[in-house]
C-alpha cells in the first residue's frame, strides 16, 4: 500500500463522515459547514486522482461560492422555530434504506465490474493540459454552457425579484 | 252586429255546398252495400292523405244534420253569445269543427277519417274551455280531451290493423277486401273500435267526461256534445259494423256498454238538479240506444235514431240556452212556471220533450220504436247477440224507455210549471230574441217533419208506447200529488262515484306508476352513472395517497421506481 | 492506486446524498443532497478519467461542467426556495405541501 493510497483513505473516511454527520446534524449552519469538509476531502480525492486542476476549482467553486451561498440562503429563511426545521421527515427509514441500497446497489457494482483495475496516473490533469483539452476539444459545449450560466443567472435574479415584488 | 253575420254567412256558405254535394246522395238505394268500382287493392296500399271524399245516403244524412243544426246554432250564437269578446274564435272553430264532421263523414280514407275525428275532439277542448277564466271550464276540457285522447288510441290502433288485415287503408277498399277474401280479424278490429267510440260518445266507463263538459256554451253543447261529435261515434261505429259484424264478443260486448249506459244515464238525468246537466246525461243514455241497435245487428237503426237524436237534443238543448238566458242560470230551482213568460220556447221545447219520451207522433217515438224493434227482431238469429243477451238488453231498454220518459216529463214540469221560485218575480223570464227562437221553431218543426217515411212496426209500437205514457203519467201524478219531483237519492246525485276512477284512481295511479318510474330510474339505471362516479372517487382517493403535494415523497418514488428498475434489469439480464 | 477506492468512496457519497434529499425537511438541506450526489458522480468522472489515461481529458472537463452546472443549479434553487419562503414564511417540504 502506498503513501498516496493511506492519503486518498483517510480522505475517503473525512469525506464519508462529514457528509454523514453533514446530513443528519439537527443544526443548519452545522451541516453546511460539514458539507465543507465533504467537499474539501473529495478535493483532496482529486489531486490524488492526478486531476489538480479539477480540485482547485472544486475548492474555489464549491467550498469557496456555493457554501457561501448556502449559508447565505440558510440565513435569509432562517425559521422562528429555528432547529425544529432541521428535523428529517417521517420519510427518514424509508430514505435510509434506500439510501444504504444505492450505496451499496452501486458498490457492489463497480467491485463487479472494476475489481482489480488500477489507477496509473499516466496523465496529470493540471491547468494546462485540461485547458489545451477545454479550448481545443470542448469548446462548443464550454460555450453552451455559458448560456447556461447566463440564463440561471438571469432566472435567480428574476426569481427572487418577482418575491420581493410582492 | 254585421260582424257577426260574416260568421253566418260563412257557416251558410259551407253548410249549402254540403248540401248541394249531400242532398242528391241521400236517395241512393242501399245504406253502406255501394262499395264502388274496381276491386280489392285499388284503395291506397300506404297511409294517404287523399280526401277520397264519397258519401253514402246515410253519411250524407248525417252531413245534412251536421251542417244544419251548425247553421242554427251559428244563427242562435249571434244572440247568444254575440258580444262575447272572444265571439271570434268560437264561431270560427265552429266552421272548423263542422269541416271535421264533414271530413269523418264524407271519407272512405281511414287516416283522413282520424284526421278529421282528432280536430273535433280539438275544437270540443277549445270550445269546452271557451270561458276558460272559470276552473270549471278549464278542468271540463281538459277533461274531455284527455278521456277523448285515450280513446282516440283505440281508433288509431283500429286503423292499423284493419290496414294490416285488408292492405289498403280505404274502408270501400277494405270492405270489397273482406267480402272477397271473408273477414278476418274481426274481434280485434271490432273490440278497438268499441274502445274509440265509447270514448267519443262517452259510453261506460268514458261517460264521465261528457257531464262535465256543459261549462261550454249552451250553443255548443247542442251542437257538438249532443248532436254531432258524441253521434260521429255511433256513426264510426256502424261505418265500421261490417268488419266485425260476425263477431259475438264485440257485440256482446257492445249490448254490455249500451245495457249499462243507457239505464245509468237515464237515472242520473232523472235526479239531477240542474237542467244542462240532465240533458247531457240524457244523451249519454240516448247515444247507448243507438250502441244497442248497432249491437243486436241492425246499425241502420242506430243511425236512424241519431239523426232523430241530434234533432230533438239540439233542440233541447237550445231550448235550455233561452232558458240560461232568460234566468240566467241552469238549475232547475231558479226556474218554473216559465210556461207563461216565454210560450215559444215553451212550446218548442215541449216537442223536444214529447220527442225525447218518445210520443207519437215525434220523430223520436219512431226511431225508437226502430231501435226496440231491431233487438226484438236480433233475439234469436245466428250470428249476433246470444237470445239471453238479447232479451236482457231489450228489458234494459224498456226500462229506459220508462225512466227516459219520467225524466223528461219532470224536467219539462219543474221548468215550465209549478211555483215561480222564492224571490224571483211572476212574470220572471222574458221570451229570448229572434235570433234564438227561430232555430227552435225549425228544430221542432223538424221533429215531426222527420217522422214521415219512418217505418212502424205495431207491436213493439204499442208496447213503446204503453211505457212512455206509463213513465209520464207516474210523474204527472206524483207532481199531481203536490211532489216537488226533487229526487234526491244519495247514490245516484252523487252519480254512483263513477267519477272516482278519474279523478282519484287514476291520478293515484299514475302516481304511483311515476313513484315507480323514479325509484326503478334512481335505485336501477342509476345504478351503472352512480357506480362509476364511486368507483371513480375511490380511484381519485386512492390516487390522492400517491399526490401529496409533498415533493419528498414524489422523489422518494421516484428512487424506489428507479431501484426497483435497476434491480430487476440486473436479474433479468 | 486500485480504481475500487474512488468508486465505492462515490457510491458511499451517493447513497448519503440520497438520503439527505429524501430525509431532510428543510429545503436548503434537500439542495445540499443534491450537491453531495453530484460530488459523487464527480469523483466517479475524475476516477474513470484517470484510469483511462483520456487524451482529451474527457472526464475531468465533463466535472468541470457539472461543477458549473451545480453552481447554476444551486443559484436557481436558492432563489426558488427564497421566493417560496417569501410566499409561505417557511421552507419545510412538509408544510410546503399543506
Amino acid at each position: 500500500m502506498t503513501l498516496t493510497e493511506i492519503v486518498f483513505l483517510v480522505f475517503a473516511v473525512i469525506a464519508v463522515g462529514s457528509a454523514l454527520l453533514s446530513m443528519t446534524s439537527g443544526q443548519l449552519v452545522h451541516a453546511a459547514l460539514w458539507l465543507v469538509v465533504t467537499l474539501g476531502a473529495v478535493a483532496g480525492c482529486f489531486v490524488l486522482m492526478t486531476a489538480e486542476f479539477v480540485a482547485w476549482v472544486q475548492v474555489l467553486v464549491y467550498v469557496g461560492s456555493v457554501v457561501v451561498l448556502v449559508i447565505f440562503a440558510l440565513m435569509l429563511t432562517r425559521q422562528p422555530s429555528g432547529a425544529r426545521s432541521a428535523e428529517v421527515t417521517g420519510n427518514r427509514w424509508v430514505a435510509a434504506v434506500l439510501g444504504a441500497a444505492a450505496a451499496i446497489g452501486l458498490g457492489a457494482t463497480m467491485v463487479a465490474g472494476f475489481g482489480g483495475e488500477q489507477i496509473e496516473g499516466r496523465r496529470i490533469g493540471t491547468a494546462g493540459s485540461i485547458g489545451d483539452a477545454l479550448f481545443n476539444d470542448w469548446v462548443l459545449p464550454f460555450e453552451i454552457l455559458s448560456g447556461v450560466l447566463l440564463a440561471a443567472l438571469i432566472g435567480a435574479i428574476v426569481i427572487s425579484r418577482s418575491g420581493s415584488d410582492r | 252586429m254585421s260582424r257577426r253575420w260574416i260568421y253566418v254567412a260563412l257557416t251558410a256558405a259551407l253548410a249549402t255546398a254540403a248540401s248541394i254535394w249531400a242532398v242528391p246522395r241521400l236517395d241512393e238505394p242501399g245504406w253502406f252495400a255501394y262499395v264502388g268500382q274496381g276491386g280489392a287493392g285499388d284503395g291506397p296500399p300506404l297511409p294517404s292523405l287523399s280526401p277520397d271524399l264519397f258519401l253514402y245516403p246515410v253519411s250524407a244524412q248525417v252531413v245534412l244534420l251536421a251542417v244544419g243544426v251548425g247553421l242554427l246554432v251559428q244563427i242562435y250564437s249571434t244572440a247568444y253569445l254575440g258580444h262575447h269578446p272572444r265571439y271570434r274564435s268560437y264561431a270560427l272553430i265552429i266552421i272548423l269543427f263542422l269541416v271535421g264532421m264533414i271530413a269523418v263523414v264524407g271519407t272512405t280514407n281511414l287516416w283522413v277519417l282520424l284526421v278529421g275525428w282528432e280536430v273535433m275532439g280539438l275544437c270540443s277542448y277549445l270550445l269546452i274551455g271557451h270561458e276558460w277564466q272559470t276552473a270549471e271550464a278549464r278542468a271540463g276540457a281538459a277533461k274531455a280531451f284527455l278521456v277523448t285522447r285515450v280513446a282516440d288510441l283505440g281508433l288509431l290502433l283500429a286503423i292499423l290493423v284493419i290496414g294490416e288485415t285488408y292492405g289498403t287503408y280505404d274502408i270501400v277498399g277494405a270492405q270489397i277486401a273482406s267480402s272477397q277474401d271473408g273477414v278476418a280479424s274481426s274481434t280485434a278490429i271490432g273490440l278497438l273500435v268499441l274502445v274509440a267510440v265509447v270514448g267519443k260518445s262517452a259510453q261506460f266507463p268514458l261517460q264521465t267526461w261528457l257531464p262535465d263538459a256543459m261549462p261550454g256554451p249552451t250553443p255548443i253543447t247542442a251542437l257538438i256534445h249532443a248532436a254531432t261529435m258524441v253521434a260521429a261515434g255511433v256513426y264510426l261505429a256502424a261505418r265500421l259494423f261490417p268488419f266485425y259484424a260476425d263477431s259475438t264478443v264485440v257485440l256482446t260486448a257492445m249490448a254490455v256498454v249500451a245495457g249499462i249506459t243507457m239505464l245509468m244515464g237515464a237515472l242520473f238525468a232523472l235526479v239531477q238538479t240542474d237542467l244542462k246537466r240532465a240533458l247531457a246525461w240524457s244523451t249519454v243514455s240516448q247515444l247507448a240506444f243507438m250502441f244497442a241497435a248497432i249491437a243486436a245487428g241492425d246499425p241502420e237503426a242506430g243511425t236512424d235514431h241519431l239523426i232523430s237524436h241530434g234533432v230533438f237534443k239540439a233542440l233541447l238543448f237550445l231550448g235550455c240556452g233561452c232558458l240560461m238566458h232568460a234566468v240566467g242560470s241552469s238549475a232547475l230551482a231558479a226556474m218554473g212556471g216559465l210556461r207563461r213568460s216565454m210560450p215559444a220556447t215553451f212550446w218548442t221545447m215541449s216537442i223536444g220533450f214529447a220527442a225525447l219520451a218518445g210520443v207519437i207522433p215525434t220523430v223520436g217515438f219512431f226511431t225508437k220504436d226502430s231501435v226496440l224493434h231491431a233487438i226484438e227482431q236480433s233475439a234469436g238469429e245466428d250470428g249476433g247477440l246470444a237470445t239471453g243477451t238479447t232479451y236482457v238488453l231489450l228489458g234494459v231498454a224498456l226500462v229506459t224507455s220508462f225512466v227516459t220518459a219520467a225524466y223528461a216529463t219532470r224536467l219539462w214540469l219543474r221548468a215550465f210549471f209549478g211555483p215561480v221560485p222564492d224571490g224571483r218575480q211572476e212574470h220572471h223570464g222574458h221570451e229570448a230574441p229572434r235570433a234564438m227562437i227561430g232555430p227552435l221553431v225549425v228544430l221542432a218543426v223538424a221533429t215531426f217533419a222527420l217522422s214521415i217515411g219512418q217505418p212502424f212496426h205495431l207491436g213493439i209500437g204499442v208496447v213503446g208506447t204503453v211505457i212512455a205514457a206509463g213513465g209520464i203519467a207516474v210523474v204527472v201524478w206524483s207532481w199531481r200529488g203536490g211532489s216537488t219531483l226533487e229526487w234526491t237519492t244519495r247514490p245516484l246525485t252523487a252519480e254512483l262515484g263513477l267519477d272516482r276512477p278519474f279523478t282519484s284512481w287514476a291520478p293515484a295511479f299514475a302516481r304511483g306508476v311515476s313513484r315507480t318510474v323514479v325509484d326503478l330510474d334512481r335505485d336501477g339505471v342509476d345504478v351503472y352513472p352512480r357506480a362509476g362516479a364511486g368507483v371513480a372517487g375511490l380511484t381519485s382517493r386512492a390516487l390522492e395517497l400517491v399526490q401529496t403535494r409533498n415533493v419528498q415523497r414524489y422523489a422518494t418514488v421516484i428512487a424506489v421506481g428507479v431501484l426497483v428498475l435497476v434491480v430487476a434489469a440486473v436479474i433479468w439480464t | 492506486m486500485p480504481l475500487l477506492y474512488p468508486l465505492v468512496l462515490a457510491s458511499a457519497l451517493f447513497g448519503i446524498g440520497l438520503y439527505g434529499v429524501l430525509a431532510r425537511r428543510n429545503a436548503v438541506m434537500m439542495l445540499l443532497g443534491v450537491e453531495l450526489m453530484l460530488n459523487a458522480v464527480n469523483l466517479n468522472l475524475v476516477a474513470f478519467d484517470a484510469w483511462f489515461a483520456d487524451v482529451v481529458h474527457s472526464g475531468q472537463v465533463l466535472t468541470l461542467f457539472t461543477i458549473t452546472l451545480a453552481a447554476a443549479e444551486i443559484g436557481l434553487g436558492l432563489a426558488i426556495i427564497l421566493a417560496l419562503f417569501r410566499a409561505l414564511r417557511t421552507v419545510d417540504v412538509d408544510e410546503v405541501g399543506r
